[in-house]
């Protein structure tokens, strides 16, 4: 779909890493993953379990978000309308009360903590002891819906569950909305939470990050790569017509190139594919020249064997010019839109540092980490989700 | 129809009412409900004990190992795409957009049992548990290699993904999409609507003067789209168009609708816009009717402020009287319901025997079906928690 153009004008985000892109921006100029140990307490993890987590743990939502209204909501929802907020007042806008404001949401796992809860409550106490607050919240559109009644947003109002393609296809979606003319204004983005609970089934899946003998570490590209760092967090977009943007005067962030969307059926439910041919071929056919000139890639790469092999493969074959590669899933882990985020810093200018964690590049993949200043002209945004689903997405200078 | 035009060309469902489309419309044009006493699990601990749950072997030895949403949804989706050539869709310009709210959540319950138990056996319960599931296991059985999106925005998840479907097939991204949805009962959500009293303990009575509450449902409803070129180039017969879809938000309350139904009429006042349709094309609604008093006057309302007068002369039916509430899934099998009653141009009634509630003002189709003319087009209208609304038009088709 072309339609209008679409541009980006504000951004919030938070995660382990702190609250907004300086915050962001610092931790990625450090390189090292934002990580504390999760909370075992429960008896969910096994003994030899992943114990790092990118958590958002005291962060102070209040300028955002007030006590009142945290308590009615899960972790997910607090994340997503506090970066909601944020990105408004980053785009300079002040009321979108309309029903020409839409909300695209990316979410993995939804509101965890809270179906935990009430599935304890069910499965300890019986069916009657169910909590309505808790499972009016529980449900995977929450975060959307909240940002929906915060803001008065009476678009459409989306939400994704396509583990970690997730974000692209939101902010696709988003655009899209813009593209078409339904909507003027888009809050588009990503949010997860990660309890001890969603930790420790990711663990039993060896998706995480385990003790290496040098540490428990992300290494995305890295010989010694194992698993990934779960992270919690949001990154939260405005997207607008370019239009109605410049006409407001409106400071103008990226402009949103076409998102590309496949599936690798060779994938498991719980894993990544390998047929990379399949999906550079269509990555590539749908956007050959566009790829010929991006000059930074945001890589959705991890640290996991499969997915990170993946990856290469898909860029190799698509992108022979050799673009920076930046992996900041090392620093803010998997889940949470950082790499959305991630990728306004690059468009921006910012300070990459390179991983000390990934300093034995896996030759056999052929990536080497960028490091040092940068400012991104076009940025191909990548997403390869365990189960199969990928997206790669544009984003320009404007 | 233009070139950009959509066909529905193939239906697939699950539901208590049987694992074939054959079996659904016989039941539905019959008024027989498949909502009975709940034997997925044990309800002595839950306030009621109803659920339209889905009984028939048909749907769940053919593919073991997976969850039982990932069983209707591949169910669901095999029958709809029986008669399309395979190859047509392990391609990247097939894609499948899918809805489910909890995906296989009651196989997590069970895994969730087990750890607190320290007794867990093996993850492959848990590894259907994500919302993306049914969608991902529908694309991966039928070797898809375009688009693959599931939403997950409540009840109203399979009309937005068909909806974005429609989008995709316009766009020229994909030639076919496999739409729909899929969801499952679980304790989680059983307990969850009744904790909010919105369950009826008697067999769900939309529309009805007595109307206390929704009947818990499960299954899949998948629709196979094709843009207009696609089909005929393969000789399909298109059973009708997809013209339109519509979403809005009310930005009211996390579960209650706005009570004068005006984000669900927005809703459907964007889908009549893109479809190029004046509200009075409508022949027919296929209600969401999930029998809660609070959903049911805010949809009548809605239908007022859309219909004005005609509202109390226009056919409109609840299909969840029959097949309860489907959840994710409840657009995706009413979708495939609203284009039976296109080909059949039978309206099959909301079943129930008590009065219907006058004040609503509604021409709520009861007893047996009601005849439709020649030429329709059907409504589908979904209203979620969230504030979500989603809606699809579909038209009959002459070709």
């Amino acid at each position: 779909m072309k339609g209008r153009d679409v541009v980006i004008t504000g951004v919030g985000c938070l995660g382990a890493y702190g609250i907004g892109l300086p915050a962001l921006a610092r931790a990625l100029a450090v390189g090292l993953p934002c990580s504390t140990p999760i909370d075992r307490s429960a008896g969910y993890h096994r003994r030899h379990a992943a114990t790092q987590v990118a958590a958002c743990a005291g962060l102070d939502l209040s300028p955002w978000l007030s006590p009142q209204a945290a308590r009615r909501m899960s972790d997910l929802s607090q994340f997503a309308v506090a970066c909601a907020r944020m990105a408004i007042a980053d785009a300079g806008l002040s009321d979108v009360r309309s029903d020409r404001t839409a909300v695209a949401v990316a979410t993995a796992f939804g509101p965890g903590g809270f179906t935990e809860q009430l599935a304890r409550q069910i499965l300890e106490k019986g069916g009657k002891a169910a909590s309505p607050f808790l499972f009016t919240d529980c449900v995977a559109n929450a975060a959307a819906g909240q940002i929906g009644i915060d803001l008065g947003a009476r678009g459409a109002n989306l939400t994704i569950c396509q583990r970690e393609a997730g974000p692209l296809l939101a902010l696709a979606q988003g655009a899209d909305e813009i593209a078409r003319g339904r909507a003027d204004v888009c809050v588009a983005g990503a949010v997860d939470e990660i309890k001890p609970l969603v930790h420790a089934l990711l663990d039993r899946f060896r998706a995480l990050a385990r003790q290496d003998g040098d540490g428990e570490r992300p290494r995305p590209f890295d010989a010694r790569r194992g698993g990934m760092l779960a992270g919690e967090g949001a990154t939260m977009l405005v997207l607008e017509a370019e239009g109605n943007a410049r006409a407001r005067g409106a400071r103008i962030l990226a402009r949103v190139g076409p998102t590309v969307r496949a599936f690798d059926a060779t994938a498991s439910r719980a894993g990544f594919g390998h047929d990379a041919t399949a999906l550079a071929a269509t990555l590539s056919a749908r956007l050959a020249a566009e790829l010929a000139e991006v000059d930074t890639v945001v890589s959705t790469a991890a640290g996991t064997r499969a997915g990170d092999a993946l990856e290469a493969a898909i860029l190799w074959a698509t992108m022979p010019q050799g673009p920076r590669v930046l992996a900041p899933k090392a620093v803010h882990g998997e889940y949470g839109g950082g790499t959305l985020a991630t990728a306004m810093l690059a468009l921006a200018g910012s300070e990459f540092a390179f991983p000390p964690a990934c300093d034995q590049p896996d030759a056999t993949l052929g990536i080497r980490l960028a490091a040092g200043h940068l400012r991104a002209n076009r940025v191909l945004l990548t997403a390869l989700a365990a189960g199969g689903a990928a997206a790669w997405t544009l984003l320009d200078q404007p | 129809m233009t070139a950009a035009g959509v066909l529905v060309t193939g239906l697939g469902a699950v539901s208590s009412l049987g694992s074939t489309v054959d079996a659904l419309w016989q039941a539905a044009l019959a008024g027989r409900r498949g909502i009975a006493d709940l034997r997925l699990f044990p309800t002595h601990s839950h306030r009621t004990s109803l659920a339209a749950e889905v009984t028939t072997e048909a749907a769940a030895a053919a593919r073991r190992g997976l969850g039982r949403a990932e069983r209707f949804a591949c169910t669901a989706a095999h029958a709809a795409t029986a008669d399309l050539d395979p190859s047509a869709l392990r391609t990247a310009r097939a894609g499948v957009f899918f809805g489910s709210s909890t995906g296989a959540l009651f196989e997590g319950e069970r895994f969730f049992a087990e750890l607190l138990q320290q007794r867990e056996s093996t993850l492959r319960p848990i590894a259907a548990h994500q919302n993306d599931g049914p969608g991902t296991a529908v694309a991966r059985a039928l070797g898809v290699r375009g688009p693959v999106v599931t939403f997950s925005t409540a009840c109203t998840s399979a009309n937005v993904a068909i909806a974005a479907a429609l989008d995709a097939l316009r766009s020229g991204e994909i030639d076919v999409a496999i739409a729909g949805g899929a969801d499952e009962l679980c304790e989680t959500t059983y307990a969850g609507f009744n904790s909010l009293r919105a369950v009826d303990p008697q067999a769900t009575r939309p529309f009805r003067r007595s109307r206390a509450g929704l009947s818990m449902g499960e299954g899949a409803g998948v629709v196979l789209l094709e843009t207009l070129a696609h089909a005929q180039a393969r000789g399909a017969r298109g059973l009708c168009e997809l013209v339109g879809a519509g979403r809005s938000c009310d930005a009211h309350h996390v579960s209650a609708p706005e009570p004068n139904g005006a984000g669900a009429a927005a809703a459907i006042r964007v889908a009549l816009h893109e479809a190029g349709l004046d509200a009075a094309a409508v022949t027919f609604v296929n209600a969401h009717g999930t029998g809660t008093p609070h959903n049911d006057d805010a949809e009548s309302k809605a239908m007022q402020a859309v219909f004005g007068a005609r509202a109390a002369s226009l056919p409109l039916t609840s299909t969840k009287s029959l097949v309860g509430h489907l959840l994710g899934a409840a657009g995706g099998i009413e979708a495939v319901l609203t284009t039976l009653s296109i080909v059949h141009r039978l309206l099959p009634p909301t079943a129930g025997e008590e009065p219907i509630d006058a004040a609503l003002g509604l021409d709520v189709v009861t007893g047996a079906p009601r005849q439709l003319p020649a030429h329709n087009v059907g409504l589908s209208t979904n209203l979620a928690f969230g504030g979500n609304n989603a809606v699809i038009l579909l038209r009959s088709h002459s070709a």
